[in-house]
């Protein structure tokens, strides 16, 4: 085992035993992103990290984060490093300012070594519509199996031991769902939680920031570090921040877990089933009280929809400003429409173009009663059954995925339960804005798949110290390609 | 609901600057008989029209004014960083009167 095979909380044990330096872990990891063949770096920062590197010289033994290399998923400004969020349309972009939590991060002294790949301007779950192409899942060799969107680079490499965490985002599951398929911890906490200042907006209503790790303790921790009030997003909240990493413990007697009866039911996967069961059982031995609640079938049904004509509604004005007059590649015209016109033609992908498409039908005159109005009526309705559900339980356990990853150029009936339910139930999490967390609960062959756990908004502590019991359960803490035993 | 058809279509792409192909719309009008039918599914819902819209996860209020910290806004040279086309430290864009 190598160093960067390791947890953020070890490795930061053996920084300050001073058995490995903040250079040597640099060196490492950017040597494994160069060798890297899933297509998970937009930019590797080999300059910047090194730099930063040989400027930290003595340990801090109280600063978990001190030396430790991490990626950055493409669409967080990072000041003086070109990000595109895997859009043309930002090609050559240098954002001026760091996002907050990269602020935060570079504040804490950990070091960033890459920008990572998404699904173009992080609208897509496939992992496979950036601009660089697809990104594949360090699983599978054979390059077959997606990994998931949109955060999909993020996944990868912490899947594959080029760094021990990442920074994500989440607008309908783009961190949890290839945390799922890619065996890792995949985190976002409350809408608000943490701040968005330097994000690139897709669906202000919906979006957050997340990350991925491998232990439920390395994602405690970051939290303790990214949460709290930002006074530049006024959307982030003053509620104060806990001691989530010191709160977690094994001890869940008396914990109540909800499980959604309609959700279950529309997985069909044996091996997902078999592994959620025994893990359902496990809990019920350790204490806790595990019990089957309803939600009408038809309002799960709608979830899908009301995701898509939301988010695509507010994608279209949220990316308004990518004209390629302030920044992008600017193309010449006689107007200042046919300037911008052009350069959001030749921008935009084809699905980019098609999503804002739809969003824009939605917000039609004749539409926006009946499709845009009605989601968000659906949208309340779907909020107001979860947190019924939270008076009487603490959390919403269900399976992440309804099948390991899938694969790539797979179809699948879009109009079908397991589609519309089961494959995109996470966005709930997003719909609430509850705090939601993907952890490792198997694997079906090579591939793994994840459970998923959700809590009523600002209980990340209840939240996490549920999933550290799973963690114990399942035993998958530290899961890469490197340490798995397949 | 307004009727999709290819001219809507593009309308709505025309109003979002930008175009796409024959061929892509074709695509777009293919997909929106899937899309269709998954909306159809929200207007199913009993009792849709008793409940107020939801814009946001839940009433997040800030209500208190700033200290007044002078502060030094975004440089001229930072703003027109990533422009492209740009003259006398300004953007340039065609004429947009007379």
């Amino acid at each position: 085992m190598q160093f960067l095979d390791l947890t953020i909380r070890e490795l930061h044990n053996e920084l300050v035993k001073k058995t490995v330096t903040p250079l040597d872990l640099v060196k490492e990891a950017i040597l494994r992103a160069k060798a890297d063949n899933n297509n998970a770096f937009e930019y590797i920062m080999e300059k910047e990290a090194v730099e930063m590197a040989l400027k930290l010289k003595e340990p801090e033994v109280d600063n978990l984060f001190w030396g430790i290399p991490f990626a950055i998923k493409d669409n967080f400004s990072t000041k003086d490093i070109v990000t595109t969020a895997s859009s043309n349309i930002l090609a050559g972009y240098v954002p001026v300012f760091d996002a907050t939590v990269v602020k935060k991060l570079l504040d804490a002294k950990a070091i960033p070594i890459a920008k990572t790949t998404l699904d173009e301007l992080a609208m897509g779950g496939s992992g496979t519509t950036g601009h660089l192409g697809t990104t594949f899942n360090p699983y599978d060799k054979q390059h077959e199996h997606l990994i998931g969107g949109s955060s999909c680079g993020s996944a990868s490499s912490v899947a594959a031991s080029v760094v021990p965490f990442a920074l994500g985002s989440d607008t309908g599951d783009s961190v949890r769902k290839p945390a799922s398929y890619a065996g890792l911890v995949g985190f976002k906490p409350t809408w608000g939680r943490i701040s968005r200042l330097g994000l690139f907006p897709f669906a202000t209503s919906l979006d957050h920031v997340g990350y991925f790790t491998r232990s439920v303790y390395d994602a405690a921790h970051l939290l303790n570090l990214l949460a709290g009030r930002d006074v530049e997003d006024a959307t982030s909240s003053d509620i104060p921040v806990d001691d989530y990493a010191k709160l977690l413990n094994t001890d869940i007697k008396g914990v109540k877990i909800a499980i959604i009866k309609e959700i279950v039911d529309s997985i069909y996967d044996k091996s997902i089933n078999a592994a959620f069961q025994k893990t359902i059982a496990s809990l019920k031995i350790r204490g806790a009280k595990v019990e089957y609640v309803s939600i009408d079938r038809k309002l799960l049904g709608a979830l899908f929809p009301t995701y898509v004509v939301i988010s695509c509604a507010e994608a279209t004005s949220n990316n308004a400003n990518l004209d390629g007059i302030k920044f992008g590649p600017y193309q010449a015209g006689k107007t200042y429409e046919e300037v911008m016109s052009k350069a959001r033609t030749k921008g935009f992908s084809e699905l980019i173009k098609r999503r804002f498409v739809i969003g824009s039908f939605c917000l039609m005159r004749e539409n926006q009663d009946v499709l845009f109005l009605r989601a968000q009526k659906v949208r309340r309705m779907i909020v107001d059954k979860v947190n019924d559900i939270f008076k009487d339980y603490d959390a919403i356990f269900l399976p992440a995925s309804p099948t390991p990853a899938p694969k790539l150029g797979e179809a699948s009936d879009r109009l079908s339960d397991e589609y519309l339910i089961a494959d995109n139930h996470m966005v709930i999490g997003n719909f609430g804005g509850f705090p939601s967390i993907t952890l490792p609960l198997g694997f079906k062959g090579k591939l793994p798949f994840g459970g998923n756990l959700t809590a009523k908004p600002f209980n990340e502590a209840k939240l996490l110290q549920i999933a550290n019991v799973i963690e114990d359960i399942t035993g998958f803490y530290n899961l890469s390609v490197r340490t798995a035993k397949l | 609901m307004k009727e999709i058809n290819k001219q809507v279509l593009k309308d709505a792409a025309k109003r979002l600057l930008f175009d796409m192909s024959e061929e892509e719309y074709d695509t777009l009008l293919k997909e929106f008989d899937v899309i269709t039918k998954q909306m159809d599914l929200i207007g199913q819902i009993e009792g849709i029209d008793d409940h107020e819209p939801m814009t946001f996860p839940f009433p997040c209020e800030t209500a208190y004014l700033r200290e007044d910290i002078p502060a030094k806004p975004l440089s001229k040279e930072d703003a027109l960083k990533n422009a492209k086309n740009k003259t006398a430290g300004q953007i340039k864009l065609p004429k947009v009167v007379g």
